[in-house]
């Protein structure tokens, strides 16, 4: 036990927060470059996405957002081979810690996912194994991945449960996932998660299940894990407003494209992409006397199927900027002149649009 | 180490945690056909076991002086032709359906969660070539690859252990029963392995897609430990309502096998061959049918109010 405490950053958590590990914060962990996939079809394949790409450094937290279907959830999946039959990468490079991802035997993927690469899924409701106690599955992954024994990976999962801020800690767990509440299961697939101390935490939708101030509780939760445990953090979202507060930088994903990159400030202050605006626009808004203001703006349209994509800008079709070079040419991912460097946008009317905002 | 205050306000759950199967348990319960049933299969599953405690006579002793007689005090169920005592043989005649049951629908379990489990997880050409054998064996007659398996495979096995006996005098060989029980045994077990092999590869065709296995898997477990620890246990519902109405079905298919002579012959004990005996004779000893089929029928019955009850206990959702 004790070695266990001296060997863990997250167990020595009463010590000072510089028990981090002492990495160069700004070195890049997870570099993705033009990642594509495929998903196979009757009239040949169709590409869900194409051509992202995105840097994460450490201790960075990343924010994903689109509507559904964009292929937030699946890019993230294939880094780590965990795409559903039919769907496959087929052109792009991912590079994990200076290892490539995508030509990692299935063996060595195994290991990185839940030991190096943490992921925290959607719905807590069915994430956890019915019929094994909570305990049996936290100490799953520290059993395979850290070779402790049982009765060590069961202390462990007791620690990690105080860790996640589950009331009672150890005493829960021989708990079956149907005792607890979606909070307190989405804590415990945190857990499950942060259990090998991941150096990246992959969060695909985690507060979606939940009530708001649930939502609340786990968005704080991982932020003070993040900055316990300085690791890095993609949470893929559809909630602009949620992830204001968590996010360093956000992407904007539109049908398998990248339609804007941007520091999360530069990103809510200077909303450029006719995409990214519509987004923003319906979130709904309480007006200056606390009733809510006229009817919610929308975005008219759905996004395009996969193989039925438009030849130019993928959001043409719904956009209300749309120029006839729109309907022609793809946009390229680049910053706006006389903007912030560090914020791209996809888009040809980029310009305008911000100087129409000033 | 302090939680983080974010968990502060959440009371503490003070119940003891609660397995599913407890819920199930409690369901069952409360379920009185089920609660027959299990007491049906609990007093065969007695005389099964606690058999040669409990039978008055052995079931090979015969008492010619005592022939075809009617029940009485003496001999509960009566005698047969031979002067045996019935009640005693019927006994000794559940064990010989218990065992048989058991070991077939064990055998056929195993080889079914093991394909099906297969099957279903991998999928390609291996759940091709799985579903293809399962067509096969359910498209064979049952009765005749039984009897195609007895004939062709008992005499040669007859005379290997005449002659290990003549060779070695070791009496173990010159006992035929159970070269009829490992007959049976495998060409029961050979015939009813597909219908588990099918439900296990449904169940695990659902459960394969549950979030809580893609989970397991990003959490880089092993193939093997996310099939016998996240998918098969899940599947184990309908498994079990399966297995118990297998059990019955085992039982009932043993005593067809020895009705029709190609399962466990005389002198062995076995309700279908007592009931075959019977048969010739009823009209005038109807006890020597009566006995072995009334009991057959308890059983059936027995099996299924409790294969009934399981299901909806253990698949409540199902249920009104």
């Amino acid at each position: 036990m004790a070695d266990l405490r001296s060997r863990s950053p997250v167990l020595a958590a009463g010590a000072a927060p510089a028990s981090a590990p002492a990495a160069d914060p700004r070195e890049t962990i997870l570099s993705v470059e033009g990642l594509a996939i495929d998903i196979a079809g009757r009239n040949g394949p169709a590409r869900i996405v194409d051509g992202i790409s995105f840097d994460l450094r450490r201790g960075e937290t990343l924010g994903v957002v689109g509507e559904s279907g964009c292929g937030k959830s699946l890019s993230m999946l294939s880094l780590v081979g965990l795409l559903p039959n039919k769907i496959r990468v087929t052109g792009g490079t991912a590079t994990f810690d200076g290892r490539d991802l995508l030509s990692m035997s299935t063996k060595e993927l195994r290991k990185l996912r839940g030991g190096e690469i943490g992921f925290v899924f959607q719905d807590p409701m069915t994430s956890l194994n019915p019929v094994m106690r909570i305990g049996d599955q936290l100490a799953e992954p520290l059993i395979y991945h850290r070779g402790l024994s049982r009765a060590q990976a069961r202390a462990r999962a007791g620690e990690l449960m105080r860790l996640v801020g589950i009331p009672g800690g150890e005493t829960r767990l021989d708990n079956y996932p149907h005792e607890l509440s979606g909070g307190m299961r989405q804590r415990v697939m945190i857990a499950m998660g942060l259990a090998c101390e991941p150096s990246v935490l992959i969060a695909d939708e985690p507060t979606t299940a939940l009530d708001v101030t649930i939502q609340a509780q786990i968005v704080e939760l991982v932020t003070s894990l993040r900055a316990r445990l300085g690791m890095s953090v993609v949470w893929i979202t559809h909630d602009l407003a949620l992830i204001a507060g968590l996010a360093d930088r956000l992407i904007v994903l539109y049908a398998g494209t990248i339609v804007e990159d941007a520091p999360v400030d530069d990103l809510y202050a200077r909303p450029t992409h006719p995409y990214t605006r519509g987004l923003l626009g319906s979130i709904p808004r309480l007006a200056g006397d606390g009733t809510s203001a006229a009817r919610l703006p929308s975005i008219g349209g759905t996004p395009p199927e996969p193989g039925r994509r438009p030849p130019g800008c993928p959001f043409a079709p719904r956009c209300h900027q749309r120029m006839p070079v729109c309907e022609s040419r793809v946009p390229q991912l680049e910053p706006v002149s006389g903007g912030n460097p560090a914020h791209k946008v996809a888009c040809f009317a980029a310009r305008d649009i911000r100087e129409a905002a000033q | 180490m302090s939680a983080p205050d974010a968990a502060a306000p959440i009371e503490l759950q003070v119940e003891p945690p609660v397995s599913l199967w407890r819920d199930a348990w409690h369901r069952l319960t409360r379920n009185r056909l089920a609660m027959a049933g299990l007491v049906i299969v609990a007093i065969l599953t007695f005389l099964a076991v606690f058999g040669p405690w409990i039978a008055p006579y052995d079931f090979l002793a015969q008492d010619l002086d005592a022939r075809n007689q009617a029940p009485s005090l003496l001999h509960l169920f009566g005698t047969d032709d031979l002067g045996r005592d019935v009640f005693s043989r019927v006994i000794y005649g559940a064990r010989t359906a218990f065992v048989v049951a058991i070991v077939v629908t064990a055998i056929a379990v195993v080889i079914g969660v093991v394909l099906g489990a297969a099957a279903g997880y991998f999928g390609g050409l291996l759940d091709t070539f799985v579903m293809w054998l399962t067509d096969v064996t359910m498209s064979i007659p049952n009765l005749l690859l039984v009897v195609v398996i007895n004939t062709s495979l008992k005499p040669p096995l007859a005379r290997w252990m005449e002659a290990r006996y003549l060779e070695t005098l070791d009496p173990i060989y010159r006992n035929s029963i159970w070269i009829d029980f490992v007959l049976v045994f495998g060409s029961m077990a050979l015939i009813t392995w597909p219908p588990y092999a099918r439900l296990v590869r449904a169940q695990v065709l659902s459960i394969r897609n549950r979030p809580y296995v893609t989970a397991a898997r990003a959490l880089g477990l092993p193939t093997l430990t996310i099939l016998m620890r996240y998918i098969v246990p899940n599947a184990l519902g309908s498994l079990i309502v399966a297995v118990s109405a297998g059990l019955g079905t085992a039982m009932v298919l043993e005593s067809a096998f020895s009705f029709l002579g190609v399962g466990v012959n005389p002198p062995a004990p076995s309700w279908g061959n007592m009931i075959s005996d019977g048969l010739r004779v009823w009209q005038h000893h109807p006890h020597l049918l009566a006995a072995p089929a009334i009991l057959l029928g308890i059983a059936t019955v027995g099996f299924s109010f409790l294969g009934d009850g399981l299901n909806d206990a253990l698949n409540p959702k199902g249920m009104k």
